[in-house]
């Protein structure tokens, strides 16, 4: 590690009512890898976007090499050397990589983009990062692990002595992050000063040299990551300890019944004659890595996508899924990765959203019944231990996890006895993850059956009762719980053909 | 989804050609039939009109009018197809959608020359946008005659002849009569008094030489007796004078619509000093009467009068809403376009004709030389 | 906590009582609808009087209908431009049947109001059910529903019964004159009844319904309403149908009304109510709808319809005068949002 090339000092900052950042403190030496810790809504991302010029402090210094700044804009921030890789990737899809890479100071022949002379600069970075990737190619074709390097070269395309990485691996295969993590390294080797921004555990041990943790908008405290567990860090971002290890064996009694078989169910490439059962009070956890056709086989079990065949039996009957509508009928609810997108409905309330799948339970004649909505949807708030200031409050005013219960209580309020959970902890911290643990495992000891969809191999291995490893779309191993490891389960992961 | 847009696609590919098909078929028929017929006459009758018919058998004239929204038009066609039948011509009927489509008129034009017909009837939206069919057709040697409002401002000599009412004069007819009537009230007014004039538009040469006929003729009427005249309400016309005896208001709405021409015509009769109202077509006229229809003051305190006819214009007049009305000869037009088109088309001198227009009433609107120029 | 308190304060304003029962965008655009009319009314003294304020009424009617049908689709995140065509089409249809063909007047509005419906329903499947973007679903069915008119009736204007004939009487549903002892008759805008009802019973719709609900949850997230079991095509199709069905409605207005119809006319109407529901409040990005709003926006529209000409501004200055107004109308709601946020 060099000198320091960055120092933000008693940082303060405040929207209306509310105070973000109460003199936070952050240094970043050249050639340091430092990671930014917290819970969400901690203050990491309005730190860094004071940083960026985004926001504009209220008090405090920020002393870049050698001498105090002041970024009104995010292009001065630019300019100047500072550069932010997004956890949500800005790239317009319909345009190459190269163009991506350029977008703003687009190498120009006279009058006309050059863009044969931009193709050549994005190879050559794309060499400085050691990574295969052609520039002429179409952004939205590339997967989001390549969209991400295309991103770190576009910050490393100008003259960036700082970089900061926001979530990177949210999105990325155990490949991509390994990818991912050398060229982290080799950044780190030429002397950068980078910020890295993670909820991953892991991968703060493996690849950062120093952690600074934030809580509630204050600084908390500044680690040497080779000097301190895993526990001391969490400690500090939420003051409590969190239970982290792997369930010994499965909590499901031997002769629970099946709830759900689906046989040889086939759609497209990525759900080949996917196969298996889900038994009464069971969390099933569906492994595997990115792309390995898990969100798929889900989706067209729960009739969101077309099927191309498969029996899927519900409590011994053979029934028809053709729509979401005959799944939710048979008692299936199912949680999106992307909350945001396919799990609840932004604009509206926490009620409305609860009451969605069932409103026709909820009518007094054509007339909602806005009381009984209200009733019902405040019982399963107190139940789930949703926070939230109403049950009129729309949803998009809730966190992560809040947003999650919200999405759970629309199951339960329609009886939904199967549910599917894809990857139920992404972007959710980690006081709010381990309340969905625990609520997950309540539903199922009161004999509700999960299908669990998970990235994180210790969340699988914490969560589940029985474990499926899928690979390419196709279903590539079954363990217990007993007989489940990370190595086996990595294992079973990259069995491809 | 793209199996779904493919299906739509040749849906719609099938559905087109399905009314091409028809589409072409029945002219295509006609026109065999209309030659077959035309051969029987030929050897029938040799005597006198052989050779006229052999000539004038083959001879298909293409008439661009302004399109059939108002039934004006369709009283046009009627006369067209009259002169078609005892000339033994084919006539091709055309019309834009609607009198602003000009673009889609020019389109018209510019198929009626590729069918390389004996002459060319065309009653321009804007002479401009046909300037470069009109050359076409020079070039070619085919002769335009112009009716209705005919195609003011062509290139000399490119145009044959109209067959059109005279616009100005019909407007001028319309000022001579509704001076008749409200020349007590003028000569009596204590203090200003005011004239409302309706423009359906400011570009159609029919209806500003209307406009204009009618409010230069008020003027000079007005000023004979005496008395000054402002005109005020469009740029087009508008001649201020402080402090007028009269003041005659010039209203011209956004768009061709019913609504728009009722607001102007609520609020020409809500000016308290208003004695009359000129509605210089059949749809500004139509807008009076509506506009009226919350007011009540057609008849009564305020002077109506139109132009050309129509069920309300007609049942207006006939109930004393409207003092009168002025009424083109649209059989004429549409007998006299084609007639000169075939005489252009043989080569024989053609010279303007105007169709004439008259004035009617509720008292002699049932009469004989009245009666069959208005249409419903 | 912390965001309790913030909506605390910033809900110092929202939480009046007044406030808080018409909505901010809405009071607005009420006062926006007050203030244009009061300079109105001093510029123009004609302006001022009854039957100026009768023939605002008769404006508000084919465009207030038009807007409230518009809303829906609107609030799906779609949009519908044929409504405007859609009017005229089965007007003139029905028009002629009565007209021509002499099919009873209570026929023909119901054949109208069904015309209308179809065209709907045509959208509707168009876009949910072919997925075609509501954009060009419906600038399809707006030229189809235009030169429909325009076949059905040779290209010929169609002018309704006068209020004089029997078959008048419908005209009365939406204008009553009502002769008084001098002889001098007085109009009615009984139109604006039946207005109020059939804008009670659609925000009843929205608001308080099953459909409505579904409506503008698919209009703010269409996919996370599929996933939540609900069958997303038939809502969607349901708005489309609904605003189909009000333009229909809105044909019988503009007839007892303006009594002719042009065919090939009606393109323009649609932005007339497009504009009033955007002004209004209503999102045009989805998920958000209110007919309280629209209908204001409407009489905003009416108003400078009707009023324009009175001030005395020609034509050319109108067309200035209302661009600016929805522009500015629909600032003041953007920047009103951005600082809420």
């Amino acid at each position: 590690m060099g000198d320091v090339i960055l120092t933000m000092k008693n940082i303060d900052k405040s929207f209306v009512g509310v105070h973000a950042l109460k003199g936070v403190s952050l240094e970043v030496k050249k050639g340091e890898v430092h990671a930014l810790m917290g819970e969400n809504g901690a203050g990491k991302s309005t730190l860094m976007k004071v940083l960026t010029g985004i926001y504009s402090k209220d008090s405090g210094t920020i002393v870049y090499e050698g001498k105090e700044v002041e970024f009104t804009n995010p292009k001065e921030a630019q300019d100047a050397g500072i550069a932010i890789v997004h956890q949500e990737l800005n790239m317009m899809n319909h345009l190459t990589v190269a163009q991506n890479i350029f977008i703003g100071r687009e190498m120009m022949n006279g009058k006309l983009i050059n863009d044969k002379k931009m193709n050549e600069e994005a190879s050559k970075l794309f060499q400085r990062l050691n990574i295969d990737i052609d520039p002429d190619s179409v952004m939205g074709d590339l997967t989001v692990g390549r969209q991400q390097m295309c991103e770190i070269a576009k910050a490393i395309s100008r003259d960036v002595k700082v970089i900061v990485f926001d979530e990177p691996t949210a999105a990325l295969t155990e490949s991509e992050i390994a990818e991912l993590f050398k060229i982290i390294r080799d950044l780190r080797k030429k002397g950068l000063g980078i910020v890295y921004i993670s909820h991953r555990m892991d991968e703060i041990k493996v690849i950062t040299d120093r952690v600074t943790v934030m809580r509630d908008g204050e600084y908390v405290g500044t680690l040497i990551t080779e000097q301190c567990s895993k526990d001391d860090i969490i400690n500090m971002m939420v003051g409590r300890t969190i239970y982290e290890d792997p369930k010994e064996k499965s909590s499901v009694p031997e002769n629970a019944p099946v709830v759900l078989k689906v046989e040889n169910l086939n759609a497209g490439k990525m759900v080949q004659n996917i196969s298996f059962e889900l038994r009464r009070g069971e969390i099933l956890g569906f492994s595997g890595l990115m792309g390995a056709g898990r969100t798929e086989t889900a989706r067209a079990l729960f009739g969101a996508d077309k099927k191309e065949s498969g029996d899927i039996y519900v409590n011994g009957k053979k029934i028809e899924i053709n729509s979401p509508q005959d799944a939710v009928n048979a008692g299936i609810g199912y949680l999106s990765e992307d909350r945001k997108r396919y799990g609840i409905v932004l604009a509206q309330s926490v009620a409305q959203n609860s009451t969605m799948s069932s409103l026709q339970n909820f009518m007094k004649g054509i007339f909602i019944d806005k009381k009984k909505e209200k009733k019902v949807s405040q019982e399963y708030v107190e139940k789930l231990k949703t926070k939230t200031p109403n049950v009129e409050t729309a949803v998009i005013n809730l966190s992560g996890g809040n947003q999650q219960k919200v999405v759970i209580a629309k199951w339960l309020i329609k009886d939904c006895d199967i549910l599917i959970f894809d990857e139920p902890t992404r972007g959710i911290d980690v006081g709010a993850k381990s309340e969905i643990y625990h609520l997950m495992n309540e539903l199922a000891a009161q004999g509700k059956s999960i299908i669990m969809i998970s990235s994180e191999l210790t969340e699988v291995l914490r969560m589940s009762d029985r474990i499926i490893v899928m690979c390419e779309g196709r279903k590539t191993g079954e363990l217990s719980i007993e007989e489940a490891s990370q190595e086996r389960i990595m294992h079973a992961a990259t069995l491809r053909n | 989804m793209k199996k779904k847009l493919l299906s739509v696609l040749m849906c719609a590919t099938m559905v087109s050609a399905l009314v091409a098909g028809c589409g072409s078929k029945a002219p295509a028929e006609s026109t065999t039939d209309q030659s077959k017929t035309d051969t029987t006459t030929e050897t029938t009758d040799k005597t006198d009109t052989a050779t006229t018919d052999t000539a004038s058998g083959d001879m298909s004239i293409y008439i661009v009018s302004k399109g059939f929204q108002h039934q004006y038009w369709q009283a046009v066609l009627k006369g067209a197809e009259e002169a078609a039948k005892e000339l033994g011509v084919t006539i091709d009927f055309k019309g834009p959608d609607t009198e602003s489509d000009i673009a889609q008129q020019v389109q018209m034009l510019n198929n009626a020359l590729n069918n390389k017909p004996a002459a060319i009837g065309l009653a321009a939206l804007d002479t401009e946008a046909c300037l470069e069919g009109i050359t076409k057709a020079q070039q070619a040697g085919i002769p335009i005659i112009g009716f209705d409002s005919g195609v003011p401002g062509a290139p000399e000599g490119a145009i044959a002849a109209n067959a059109a009412t005279d616009n100005y004069a019909a407007g001028e007819l319309a000022a001579d009569e509704t001076y008749k009537i409200i020349k007590e009230k003028i000569d009596s007014a204590t203090s200003t008094v005011r004239i409302g004039v309706m423009n359906q538009d400011a570009t159609s040469e029919s209806i500003t030489s209307r406009g204009s006929g009618f409010i230069d003729k008020m003027k000079s009427l007005i000023e004979a007796d005496g008395k000054t005249v402002s005109i005020e309400g469009h740029d087009k016309w508008t001649n201020k004078v402080d402090g007028a005896n009269v003041i005659i208001d010039v209203a011209v709405p956004a768009q061709v619509t019913a609504e728009l021409s009722s607001i102007d015509a609520q609020n020409l009769l809500n000016k308290a000093d208003t004695i009359c109202i000129y509605g210089s077509n059949q749809h500004s006229g139509e807008g009076l009467i509506t506009g009226d229809a919350n007011l009540n003051k057609l008849g009564t305190s305020v002077v109506g009068v139109a132009f050309d006819s129509g069920e309300l214009i007609k049942s207006a007049v006939k109930s004393g809403k409207l003092a009168g009305a002025v009424t083109q000869d649209p059989v004429a037009i549409g007998r006299n376009v084609v007639e000169l088109a075939v005489k252009a088309a043989k080569g024989e001198s053609v010279s303007n004709v105007d169709t004439g227009c008259k004035w009617y009433t509720a008292d002699n609107m049932e009469d004989a030389d009245i009666a069959p120029n208005l249409y419903d | 906590m912390s965001a309790k308190t913030t909506e605390k304060k910033q809900n110092a304003f929202l939480n009046n009582p007044i406030v808080k029962a018409v909505g901010t965008q809405r009071l607005i655009a009420l006062l926006a609808l007050i203030i244009i009319y009061i300079v109105f009314g001093a510029i123009s003294p004609s302006f001022r009087q009854y039957s100026t304020l009768v023939s605002i009424f008769d404006a508000s009617y084919y465009i207030g209908f038009m807007a409230i049908g518009v809303t829906f689709a609107i609030t799906t995140g779609g949009i519908d431009l044929s409504i405007g065509t859609v009017l005229v089409c089965s007007s003139l249809v029905t028009g002629a049947l009565a007209t021509k063909y002499n099919v009873p007047i209570a026929l023909c509005l119901i054949i109208c109001i069904l015309i209308g419906a179809i065209f709907g329903l045509l959208n509707g499947l168009m876009v949910s059910y072919m997925g075609l973007p509501p954009f060009i679903a419906t600038l399809g069915s707006m030229m189809l529903s235009k030169g429909f008119g325009s076949i059905f009736t040779k290209a010929q204007s169609v002018t309704w019964p006068q209020a004089t004939e029997a078959a008048g009487w419908f005209r009365n549903i939406f204008k009553i004159n009502i002769v008084g002892a001098n002889g001098m008759s007085t109009p009615i805008p009984t139109g604006f009844i039946l207005l109020l009802i059939v804008a009670i019973l659609m925000a009843t719709l929205l608001n308080k319904s099953r459909p409505g609900r579904y409506i503008v949850a698919l209009g703010s997230n269409i996919e996370a309403t599929r996933l939540s079991g609900v069958n997303v095509a038939k809502w969607q199709t349901l708005a489309y149908i609904i605003s189909g069905t009000m333009a229909g409605i809105a044909g019988i207005a503009y007839a007892a009304v303006y009594s002719t119809l042009l065919p090939g006319g009606g393109a323009g109407f649609e932005l007339d109510a497009i504009a009033g529901v955007v002004i209004g409040g209503t999102s045009m990005s989805g998920g958000y709808g209110t007919i309280a709003g629209t209908l204001i926006g409407v009489f905003i529209m009416s108003v400078l319809k009707t009023g324009l000409p009175f001030i005395g501004l020609q034509t050319h200055y109108q067309q200035v005068a209302t661009g600016l107004v929805l522009i500015f109308a629909v600032f003041m709601d953007v920047a009103n949002r951005k600082k809420r946020n």
